[in-house]
């Protein structure tokens, strides 16, 4: 009997811990996809190789010097275009090739939807036949942009006409136009900022805080949004800290060699003032009332019908808040308000670049060629998507309107060598900046809970920066 | 040749080379996967905690260093005493396991129901009882919601995740809803064995459904509820689930896990979360070992039908009676 009850045991034993172990492998991963899945492929800027390639020549003309809707009237050819917005190839962009094959008669124009883009473009390039135009995957480095596609024209020419050509750039050869682009600033309703009797835009921090305030005074709805719970809206603070807090391209790669990069600066720019304006309007009550049960799906129909005035988040959530509601146009987007020696600057960077085939027939690529010229200068994608425009001089579309006068900077790419050297300093002294969502979160709880003041955190952030510095081997030199 | 050929053929047909042959080609798979999945990441892991490593790149020897740093690391210590509520948890986790399987034991209407009912959320993925109590505890969500039915003031009802006070109970709470169904099934198969005409026995002698609980139930499943103790115990050291999905470990309720996954993934100290996994493993082995002298000391290991500490009790008692009755003796 004893022994009988003594297998039994084990047995039961054996399974729950079985059970149990089991149990512990799932949990770790599933939930690793939470973050940022919203973000709908922007492309990383991408720090190139020194060597220089010579491009391939070949019968097809370079963008700038064929003009659409004149050059090739008589070609027949068919263009197949990869994308990744399986969400829209069969409505808004079959529109569009709809729309050229009327210019172009004896042109088809077909797309392709993919989802996983990424991965299955890693393995379709390769094979070499795959279609016209595709979205450049941000996978393929520099180097290699040439053995898969053909050039579109000379940096030196392209670079005055289209936004972002650096990024798809190797050897004086652009292979790769980016889809247009997309800045950093501030979503908000603009109906119930207005209804604050706001009639200006905020450009400092504190002005900012004063236009939350009459928020919170005026109307019902709340002033500023954190998300908290979600953890990575808070990590979306750390994207304003270089460019716009600062106005230098080059802050990010001089930041590793900077003593206190976090220290409070008396004209109110640098990452100071970002965090500034998360802490205080913690401090001032100007957020929602719990945010350790926020939640990101349901702020996206808050903001659209003006529960929620303001969210700190990249210009990619535009378009997810003006399709949650039936209030699109109350939607709009501002720059972060921080003005530079009188000048306020956003980030920018270009979303996915346009590829064309290398091993596609020649007709092929210049059909292809005439279709991306038209795209992204004369169809109406810019507006329909709310980004920067291909075109340096393209007007901006009306969710950009307050972005007029604003100068827009993308990150200039690391020295070579030292690609790897920010994140080093940034990993090593647990500062976190654009990947660790925590810090961020702690400046929230700070205020929250009134345990510390912002100067106490962000002479501790200097702290751990330095002691990221010294892990990473960098003498401090500014 | 031919001689020596079949000598060889004969030698290996024999029962002895035979048998060491089955053996080991049948242990050959089960410990390849052992030692290909188990120890040989393990032995990784030990390695790793010794260098300076990033997912890429090149590692870099720093000895004890990642150790040292797992001791003097504030928040490290304060994820240790997050583990306490989840402990806590678990008693009351285990009390409320063992209230019901006993219910459960002797006949109830509605069985197969209740049974069911109070081990599904066991079947539920972390992750989602995860997502369920996010919105449960969300401001005027659910459980506001109910409790102002019972007519209490939206403003005196506390911020469930928010307040430091109260958050990690909340949390804890949602672990024991998950885990107490599968504890009381447990318990309940151990207590399926025991005779019911005990039961009966006992109350012709006049014991009440306490004393049945007590003296014979409790006696007949100590092992069981030793091994559930250590199970629960080891398992609140190693909480993730909830505080990861629920707060993402902020506002003081990250757990050791939490902290040691931030440490990996977001700042990329692969090195440092490899020593502090070592460290969360002699730890852990340290409180079985130390639960296993306790409850040998308490229970004898729940095999004996005395523990050891009331065969002391006896003995003492028998000697003093002993001693009395000599004294009686002398004295008489």
């Amino acid at each position: 009997m004893k022994k009988k009850s003594l297998k039994r045991t084990m047995a039961l034993a054996l399974v729950a811990g079985m059970t149990m172990s089991l149990a512990a492998c799932g949990g770790n991963d599933s939930a690793a996809g939470t973050d940022g899945a919203d973000n709908n492929g922007v492309a990383a800027t991408e720090a190139g190789g020194g060597a220089v390639g010579g491009g391939t020549e070949s019968g097809v003309p370079s963008i700038d010097a064929i003009t659409v809707g004149e050059d090739y009237k008589d070609l027949t050819a068919s263009v197949k275009i990869l994308t990744n917005r399986t969400d829209i190839v069969d409505t808004v962009y079959k529109g569009y090739a709809d729309q050229f094959m009327a210019l172009y008669p004896n042109i088809t124009v077909e797309y392709e939807g993919i989802t996983d883009y990424e991965e299955s473009l890693n393995l379709r390039l390769t094979t070499g036949d795959w279609g016209e135009l595709c979205f450049i995957p941000t996978s393929v480095a520099k180097n290699e942009l040439e053995n898969y596609f053909i050039p579109l024209g000379d940096y030196g020419t392209l670079d005055a006409i289209y936004n972002f050509c650096e990024e798809k750039t190797f050897g004086e050869k652009v292979y790769g136009i980016a889809n247009g682009g997309t800045a950093s600033g501030i979503a908000y309703n603009k109906k119930v900022w207005a209804e604050a009797g706001i009639t200006e835009m905020p450009k400092t921090p504190d002005e900012f805080l004063a236009d939350l305030q009459l928020i919170k005074d005026n109307t019902e709805s709340i002033p500023l949004y954190t998300n908290f719970a979600a953890g990575w809206p808070m990590g979306a603070w750390d994207a304003y800290t270089d460019v716009a807090a600062t106005g230098d391209p080059d802050f990010k790669n001089k930041m590793p060699y900077m003593k206190d990069p976090f220290a409070k600066r008396d004209d109110m720019t640098g990452p100071y003032a970002v965090y500034y304006c998360l802490y205080e309007s913690v401090a001032r009550g100007l957020i929602e009332e719990d945010p350790a049960s926020t939640d990101w799906e349901s702020s996206k129909t808050r903001i659209n019908n003006g529960e929620i005035a303001t969210m700190v988040l990249g210009s990619w959530c535009v378009n997810q808040f003006k399709e949650a509601g039936d209030n699109p146009d109350d939607i709009g987007y501002m720059p972060f308000p921080i003005t530079v020696d009188g000048k306020q600057y956003a980030g920018a960077g270009g979303n996915y670049g346009f590829g064309i085939a290398k091993d596609a027939p020649e007709e092929n690529q210049i059909a292809a060629m005439l279709y991306l010229k038209w795209l992204i200068e004369e169809s109406s994608i810019y507006e329909d998507e709310g980004s920067i425009p291909a075109r340096k001089d393209a007007p901006y579309p009306d969710v950009l309107a307050d972005f007029e006068g604003v100068e827009l900077l993308s990150n200039n790419p690391a020295p070579a060598g030292e690609e790897d050297l920010f994140d080093n300093v940034n990993n090593y002294g647990e500062v976190g900046i654009n990947n660790d969502d925590y810090p961020d979160c702690a400046i929230l709880e700070a205020a929250l809970y009134g345990e510390r003041t912002l100067d106490e955190i962000m002479d501790e952030w200097n702290q751990k920066w330095a002691a990221g510095q010294e892990a990473a081997g960098v003498t401090v030199t500014e | 040749m031919e001689q020596e050929k079949r000598t060889f053929s004969q030698w290996f047909l024999s029962r002895k080379v035979q048998r060491v042959l089955v053996i080991t080609t049948f242990m050959f798979v089960p410990l390849l996967l052992l030692v290909v999945f188990t120890y040989f990441p393990f032995g990784k892991m030990v390695q790793f905690s010794f260098y300076d490593k990033k997912y890429i790149g090149e590692m870099r020897w720093v000895g004890l260093k990642n150790y040292i740093d797992v001791f003097q690391r504030e928040e490290i210590f304060q994820a240790l005493f997050v583990s306490v509520y989840y402990m806590g948890g678990a008693i009351v986790q285990m009390a409320l396991a063992l209230f019901f399987a006993t219910m459960m034991v002797f006949k109830v209407k509605g069985e197969a129901f209740f049974k069911a009912g109070i081990f599904f959320p066991y079947l539920i993925g972390g992750i989602a009882v995860g997502f369920i109590f996010k919105f449960f505890y969300a401001r005027g969500m659910v459980f506001d919601t109910i409790l102002q039915m019972f007519g209490m003031d939206i403003e005196n009802i506390p911020l469930w995740l928010q307040d430091k006070s109260i958050n990690n109970i909340s949390l804890v709470a949602t672990s024991v809803w998950r885990y107490m169904g599968q504890n009381m099934v447990l318990f309940l198969g151990a207590m399926m064995s025991v005779d019911p005409d005990l039961y009966e026995a006992a109350s012709l002698d006049g014991a009440n459904k306490w004393h049945q609980f007590r003296y014979i139930i409790m006696p007949s499943i100590k092992s069981i509820i030793v091994l559930n103790l250590i199970l629960s115990i080891s398992g609140s050291l190693s909480a993730f689930e909830p505080p990861y999905v629920i707060t993402n470990g902020t506002m003081g309720t990250g757990t050791y896990f939490v902290i040691m996954n931030r440490l990996a993934h977001e700042n990329q100290k692969v090195g440092l979360a490899c020593a502090m996994a070592i460290v969360l493993l002699a730890i852990i082995i340290l409180c079985t070992v130390a639960q296993k002298l306790f409850f040998k000391y308490v229970f004898d290991d729940g095999t004996a039908d005395e523990s050891k500490a009331a065969v002391r009790r006896r003995k003492q008692e028998e000697k003093r009676k002993k001693a009395e009755a000599k004294r009686g003796g002398a004295a008489v």
